[in-house]
């Protein structure tokens, strides 16, 4: 049978092209990408601002009291089994618990589904609310996970824009522009990804407004919930859940610093119980029966995590991202070709603006990251990828000493590639 | 409802109205809001519809809180809770190890941890006439997670794949949700549950891309023989289609046929290898699968399947980083004996599950298990009284006897029941006997 006379006609292979527009937009391949490009015989370490991870430097460890809770779990035995769609009884407990501390309402065990991390949160939110002919507002710039996977599931997505001169707030004139009787939900992620901003109890309460007004839920993306190190604290949105509904979203792979133990929430805080009554946690919890599930003795450990974690550790997490988000927004201001209309505090990015006019022969913001990559092994993502051409999103959530590094070496690149001066 | 202080919703909006006088005045003010969300999504309904978690879960609601016995889980394959089938220590202490190093706490890449896709590449490749390297794997989030992506990568429009009837309905659910085509073939229970290859070749068309088996078989419990996976591999060639090879029951075989992956005919047809840690290592918890392209030809590589995968990977969910990192240990550390033990107990299970079935009368057995950890039996309707289907016959054996079995309608055989032995055996015998009595209780009186 092997190639024997005729060739066979393969028939597989044709592309979905749900999933070719979906892939698109993934900051994943393209943050990968720039790492392919990077000088190899470079000796000097490469500085990795691309992308949210602190978890590889040392002075970001996860607490201990977390790592004994996982060892824990894992050979305890008991967590190896398949878990329920909804998850594990006890995390769902504690995540509750977790919440209501900071609500004017109880959360009940009920409210919540334990998920594979935010990411997977977004997938599930996405498909539950791809109703034929729906749309959703997404936030620009914005964390493309939404758009790919809104894209993958057929559901019309919309931009409204984050105003740089108002601290990113939500331009809320064009959310309500932009809305329509097709329109479901907006999208809110706070403290935000990717400008670094927290947003005020009065920003939220007249996004909650906004939202009764014109009869949409609410997605609050707070999987950097406490990440907040300047004057402003952080506030859930659920506290608005009055108001108009809302669909908690969380993890403990910000706070924590563990981003590759994949575990999130998906929670309804609504007080009122609109999101119950039109069986939204219903649905997520359909499509997590069919979906992939957060490893179990992970979920097994949540509460022991969420319990011995002392307020110390936190607290100590927070001082060194204050530190760097400081060096980063000082350093930035050092170089002329960018300027940074706010300064981050909370989360672990900044958008900072890209003037071309005065660098020669880069034309736009991935032609810098490129060339960036290549000549000083500094990795920063392209502006693009989020929504927003010439601009850059730059992580500090990094070794101090290695940040500092890394943006001596942007501004170095900044200056050999700035256009000479002339001389009247 | 009570807020956290106890106070009532009115109070606690009237709070909130002293608090924040301007948000008070939107508060249900002349008309209730009009919510415009909620509407369902057409293809989540149709992929639910073939949940068979829900099915089981739903038998477990029937159960009756006052019965004093333990409740015998026969309904759904999860060994792990049993201490005969608990998994190698050598496997726990990787997890353990490198969860406290630190160094597996960040997001992988989307084709997995290096260290483990080359793990995965050296232990397929054993068993294997050729070698499959590194790039050749994606790890993914358990076995269930390769099928979803196998799914969206394939759902090309117009595009139709061809499943095993009875089968694993996470296929259909996944087809389903991303609009994909699926048609059933039969196994057939009088030849071992052998593919009916004739039905596969009627089914197909010029839009068929892949036809799906799962060897060792869930939920019919059999081995498929050498000669009879070379002729689903030149089915598959004359068709024009991969094959996608569901093996996480690989070398979970205990009878007279060894285990032989589909990869062997690789050069046949194009053949992608799922697997993963869940059902060998007895830790479906711990969510560590692969997809393979096991293909010499390198026809998968050229038509981008892997990098498909690989696509749909970056937007989708990572396995956990620090158990992708223990795979390499998982695998090497674990000693030959657990697996024997493990597969010991297995035919010892699966031979009990046998003979208390071959002493039901209205049960009959096709084809005695000898791998995986299900077995697929008829039920005789006219032999009992007031039991109308397979999914009544399982709500109240659920109910009276505390025991649970999967309905075959879950699975695409109406009056058939899938059961399975991986249950610590005297639970399994316990369990088998009340199903017995059951059946006797229930049986039509001998006139």
């Amino acid at each position: 049978m092997e190639n024997g006379g005729e060739a066979t006609k393969w028939r597989f292979g044709a592309a979905n092209p749900a999933l070719e527009a979906a892939g698109r937009q993934s900051i994943r391949s393209i943050v990968s990408g720039l790492f392919d490009s990077l000088d190899k015989s470079d000796p000097r370490p490469v500085a990795p601002l691309g992308h949210g991870d602190p978890s590889a430097f040392a002075c970001f460890r996860t607490a201990p009291a977390a790592e004994d809770a996982i060892a824990t779990a894992a050979l305890s035995g008991k967590h190896n089994c398949y878990s329920r769609a909804a998850g594990v009884e006890e995390a769902r407990s504690a995540v509750a618990a977790h919440l209501s501390r900071e609500l004017p309402y109880d959360v009940t065990a009920g409210d919540v589904v334990i998920t594979a991390g935010c990411n997977h949160a977004i997938e599930i939110m996405m498909a539950v609310l791809a109703a034929p002919g729906a749309n959703v507002l997404l936030p620009r710039p914005g964390y493309p996970l939404y758009e790919s996977r809104a894209a993958l599931c057929g559901l019309e997505f919309r931009h409204f824009d984050l105003l740089p001169d108002k601290a990113w707030e939500v331009d809320l004139d064009g959310v309500e522009a932009l809305a329509d009787e097709n329109t479901v939900a907006m999208v809110i992620v706070n403290p935000n990804n990717p400008c670094g901003c927290v947003y005020s109890y009065h920003h939220l309460a007249k996004i909650a407004e906004t939202a009764r007004k014109l009869g949409i839920l609410v997605i609050s993306d707070e999987v950097y919930d406490h990440c907040a190190f300047g004057s402003k604290p952080f506030v859930p949105m659920g506290v608005f859940g009055e108001i108009a509904p809302v669909v908690t979203m969380g993890g403990i792979s910000k706070r924590w610093m563990v981003p590759g133990w994949r575990l999130g929430w998906i929670v309804a805080t609504d007080p009122c119980g609109v999101l119950r009554e039109k069986k939204v946690i219903q649905s997520v919890i359909d499509y997590r029966a069919i979906s992939v599930d957060p490893v179990t003795f992970v979920q097994g450990a949540l509460p022991q995590i969420i319990a011995n974690t002392d307020k110390a550790f936190f607290e100590n997490a927070m001082d060194v991202m204050r530190k760097t988000a400081e060096i980063c927004y000082q350093k930035l201001m050092d170089i002329e070709c960018i300027t940074c209309p706010h300064k981050p505090d909370g989360s672990m990015f900044v958008m900072v603006k890209l003037d071309l006019s005065s660098l020669d022969g880069i034309h736009d913001d991935v032609d810098f990251c490129s060339k960036l990559a290549r000549e000083e092994s500094v990795v920063i993502c392209p502006g693009i990828g989020l929504g927003m051409k010439d601009w850059l999103r730059i992580t500090f959530a990094v070794d101090p000493s290695l940040l500092e590094d890394g943006l001596e070496r942007v501004k170095s690149f900044c200056k050999r590639h700035g256009k000479t001066k002339e001389v009247n | 409802m009570h807020d956290r202080h106890g106070r009532t919703h009115t109070e606690s909006k009237y709070s909130l109205a002293r608090s924040a006088p301007h948000l008070a005045l939107m508060e249900n003010g002349g008309e209730a809001a009009k919510w415009r969300f909620g509407a369902a999504n057409p293809a989540l309904e149709a992929a639910g519809r073939h949940n068979i978690r829900s099915l089981v879960h739903d038998l477990y609601d029937c159960l009756d809180r006052t019965d004093s016995r333990s409740v015998v889980p026969l309904g759904h394959g999860d060994p792990s809770v049993f201490a005969c089938f608990r998994t190698a220590a050598a496997a726990e202490e990787a997890v353990v190890a490198t969860a406290l190093s630190g160094k597996h706490n960040n997001y992988a890449r989307a084709a997995g941890v290096e260290e483990a896709r080359s793990a995965v590449a050296e232990y397929l490749s054993r068993d294997l006439p050729y070698e499959v390297t590194a790039d050749d794997v994606v790890i993914t989030a358990g076995c269930n997670h390769a099928i979803e992506v196998m799914m969206a990568v394939l759902a090309a429009p117009g595009a139709n794949v061809l499943l095993p009837r009875p089968g694993f309905p996470m296929y259909e659910s996944r087809a389903a949700l991303c609009g994909l085509e699926f048609r059933h073939f039969d196994l057939l229970p009088d030849k071992g549950w052998e593919v009916d290859l004739h039905g596969v070749e009627a089914v197909a068309d010029e839009s068929t891309v892949a036809m799906v088996i799962v060897n060792p078989n869930n939920p019919c419990g059999c081995v498929y023989s050498y000669d009879h996976l070379a002729k689903i591999a030149e089915t598959a060639r004359k068709l024009g289609i991969l094959v996608i090879s569901d093996e996480v029951y690989d070398h979970c075989v205990f009878g007279s046929k060894p285990f032989v992956p589909m990869g062997v005919f690789g050069a046949i047809a194009p053949v992608v290898t799922m697997g993963g840690i869940s059902k060998r290592w007895m830790v479906p918890g711990w969510r560590l699968g692969w997809i393979a392209a096991t293909d010499p030809n390198g026809i998968l590589r050229d038509k981008k399947i892997i990098e498909s995968a690989i696509g749909y990977r970056a937007i989708s969910v990572d396995p956990a980083t620090f158990i992708q990192g223990a795979l390499p240990q998982i695998i090497a550390n674990t000693e030959q004996t657990f697996f024997e033990n493990a597969m010991n107990v297995l035919r010892e299970a699966a031979e009990i599950c046998y003979q208390k079935l071959k002493e039901i009368e209205c049960v009959t057995c096709p084809h005695k298990p000898e791998g995986s950890m299900f077995v697929m039996v008829k039920l005789d309707l006219s032999c009992l009284d007031g039991i109308h289907d397979d999914v009544d016959f399982c709500s109240k054996v659920a109910s009276e006897e505390s025991v649970l079995i999967c309905p075959g309608s879950g699975l695409g055989m109406k009056d058939w029941l899938r059961i399975t032995f991986a249950v610590d055996p005297p639970l399994l015998e316990d369990g088998l006997e009340r199903v017995k009595s059951f059946c006797k209780r229930h049986g039509k009186p001998r006139r």
